[in-house]
């Protein structure tokens, strides 16, 4: 039909004109020419014998899985006549939202600097840039005074906001009624039901061998777990990202996880990543930002409170703050519903040649950011790694969990699949819960926004984010939300307020994220 | 092949209703937008575009003319055209899109069009798609105008976020 195929080559012009900017580019070129050397490479056939060539020593492969990386990344072309805006966030009222909540961010950042006299950003003193450098692998050792500093908004003030979203030309009215959702989430965006996940989960099902499952000590590992692990090492020495994403729906290995996710996210360490990465350290030194002490307060009431996490310290300082300084990290709000901060030059207010983002990466550290980053701690401990790794976990799944969006992985659809998971297989509970004041989601959304980290034990929540990578999906999140309420369901139906509920779903670290998946979905009676 | 837009003259929207009732109750369902291409001679329409905002199905009808002396008659060409999958929930729902030619039986627009249209005016129309039969040397030509587009904007790829090595800010301001 004349409409996909413009729609193809319009994709295909998009992608090319995309990887036309990237060192991978660069590379083929090169190898391109040097291969003219070869004595299979004649004139007369020179395109096919290059392009076998490509194909034989593995360079083919590699523009695969940056094709492929690029469709997994970014969304499909929309309509010419589509803005940029469009392209964010297709409804307006979701929009909006967004723009209110960033304002609400501003206003909040704009008067802490004033009220601390703090600076947004200074270049610090030479004295100061040698002393920094010098600490730069301990810089949790430091103890700067933090009190005067508070987070810009925790995770509760972000689900108030998403309480009132409303859609204009829906009407739902403020009293109860058919039309009114029961949850807190009163907008009709599209969710899937247990079939639909079903299907699209299908490589959980109980016929289907599982890391997290099936590789426990009570199961020989002839069965599964040996001939995945082989497999395993199959899709990695043949460097193809597509077979690995669909390999890791099952789980990774312990062995071969920390590949296996650069493999899928396309991160290859070359001279030039590590460069980049001392370029970014770089800009920490000589630059101070604001930004820096919310960082380090979070980190120190989240991530070094955790007795998993707290060695990492050290780590966490190395990679946010260089995060903060990262100007390619931009690049993603052409698809993410929010927008980086502005501010110009001091003094040069309104002149657009000074005007600047501020933090250079645009993104805005909230409570339990840090949290993003400690469970990949345990897979990379080289920090150029670990940093491009977290970068790209970032602008691929993170940022979706903490901006006001329609995308069906974004926060907003996920808080109503998890609601609507609960009304329509756990009514009972759904309704007690409701009865006594305690609305589900006010305690599950925690959970979802950081994506679990914190509150499963390592080795599940690594599990929980293989499947994220492996479905290129956050929906997961809301499935074992839902699947931990039916878990501690008898208890639940007991509790008669708010704070013994939470105190029911307090501790999530003795629970296995894979056993509770597959029952939820493929073992429930419904 | 170039494409041009046609003029046209969108009427406001009039809701179907049984009876001379208006109630607010009964909202009714079906709205339908008159369209004229006032003082145009009979051209050959390739694609109308429009930004819906929630109509979950789309009916157009057109009045031909076939020949001076026959009385003109409505056609359907298309007909419950699915815009929204799922109308009670929000996909589709102010997505912009684009109805061909060859997607309602091939015939002449005269110079009266009438269908149900959503609220939105319809914008004019564009410039073709890439043509697929020639998709490498478009390819190349849409480089050399990227690269022209690219070439006047700052760059950001080498990383800088100051100016000048200024980075010295006053608040944030709300754009």
């Amino acid at each position: 039909m004349l409409q996909e195929e413009s729609d193809l080559s319009l994709i295909i012009a998009q992608i090319v004109q995309k990887l036309k900017g990237s060192n991978l580019y660069a590379q083929l070129e090169r190898q391109a020419w040097a291969s003219l050397q070869r004595p299979e490479i004649k004139l007369e056939s020179l395109k096919e014998d290059i392009k076998e060539f490509f194909k034989i020593s593995g360079w083919e492969k590699k523009l695969q899985n940056a094709v492929y990386s690029e469709l997994s990344v970014f969304p499909l072309p929309s309509h010419p006549a589509a803005p940029p805006e469009h392209l964010k966030e297709p409804l307006v009222y979701m929009r909006k939202a967004q723009g209110s909540w960033e304002k609400r961010i501003l206003k909040s950042l704009n008067s802490m600097c004033t009220e601390l006299s703090i600076p947004l950003a200074r270049k610090r003193p030479v004295g100061e840039q040698k002393e920094l450098l010098n600490k730069w692998n301990e810089m949790g050792t430091d103890e700067p005074d933090l009190s005067l500093f508070r987070p810009v908004y925790a995770p509760k003030d972000f689900l108030e906001v998403l309480i009132n979203l409303r859609n204009p030309n829906y009407e739902s009215g403020d009293s109860l009624s058919f039309r009114t959702h029961l949850g807190l989430i009163q907008v009709p965006l599209k969710v899937k039901d247990i079939p639909e996940l079903k299907e699209f989960f299908v490589e959980l099902g109980l016929t289907t061998g599982q890391l997290g499952i099936d590789d426990s000590t009570q199961v020989p590992p002839e069965l599964f777990e040996n001939e995945h692990v082989r497999i395993g090492q199959k899709v990695l020495t043949q460097q193809d990202s597509a077979a690995a994403q669909q390999y890791i729906r099952q789980g990774s290995p312990t062995a071969l996880r920390a590949e296996l996710w650069a493999l899928i996210l396309n991160i290859s360490s070359h001279p030039e990543d590590i460069l980049y990465y001392e370029q970014l350290k770089t800009n920490v030194i000589q630059h101070d930002l604001l930004v820096d002490s919310l960082i380090y307060k979070d980190v120190k009431l989240t991530a070094s409170n955790d007795d998993y996490y707290f060695v990492f310290e050290d780590y966490l300082y190395q990679v946010l703050l260089c995060f903060s300084r990262d100007t390619s990290v931009l690049s993603h709000f052409a698809y993410n519903s929010a927008s980086p901060p502005k501010s110009y030059i001091r003094g040069k207010l309104g002149l657009e040649e000074y005007a600047v983002f501020y933090p250079p990466n645009g993104v805005i550290p909230f409570h339990g950011f840090s949290m993003y980053v400690a469970p990949l701690c345990f897979l990379y401990h080289e920090p150029s790694k670990l940093y491009q790794i977290f970068r790209e976990m970032y602008v691929r799944f993170f940022f979706r969990l903490h901006s006001i969006s329609s995308h069906p992985s974004g926060i907003v659809s996920l808080c109503l699949l998890f609601e609507t998971l609960l009304q329509t297989y756990l009514p009972q509970l759904f309704y007690h819960l409701r009865e006594i004041g305690a609305q589900p989601l006010r305690i599950s959304f925690k959970w979802m926004v950081r994506a679990f980290s914190g509150y499963l034990a390592t080795d599940q929540l690594l599990l929980l984010w293989d499947r994220i990578l492996g479905y290129n999906s956050l929906e997961i999140l809301a499935v074992l939300a839902a699947a931990v309420f039916a878990f501690r369901a008898v208890n639940l139906m007991e509790v008669t307020s708010l704070a013994a509920a939470e105190a029911v779903l307090a501790d999530l670290s003795t629970l296995k994220v894979m056993p509770l998946l597959q029952i939820f979905l493929f073992a429930t009676v419904t | 092949m170039s494409r041009v837009s046609v003029p046209c003259h969108v009427k406001g929207t009039v809701a179907l209703q049984v009876g001379d009732v208006r109630t607010s109750q009964g909202r009714p369902g079906v709205l339908v937008i008159d369209v004229t291409f006032p003082s145009v001679a009979p051209f050959e329409l390739q694609e109308i575009m429009f930004k819906n905002y929630y109509t979950a199905f789309l009916t157009i009808r057109v009045r031909q003319h076939t020949s001076t002396h026959t009385p003109a008659k409505w056609v359907t060409c298309l007909r419950d055209y699915c815009l929204m999958p799922d109308p009670h929930s929000e996909e589709g729902a102010q997505e912009y899109v684009s109805l061909f030619k060859h997607q309602s039986p091939s015939m002449t627009f005269p110079k009266w069009l009438s269908h149900p249209v959503p609220c939105e005016q319809p914008t004019p129309l564009l410039e073709g798609l890439p043509d697929p039969s020639r998709v490498s040397s478009e390819v190349q030509q849409m480089w050399a105008l990227t690269e022209m587009i690219r070439a006047s904007h700052t760059s950001t790829r080498i990383g800088r976020f100051d100016v000048d090595g200024c980075y010295d800010l006053n608040l944030l301001s709300y754009t």
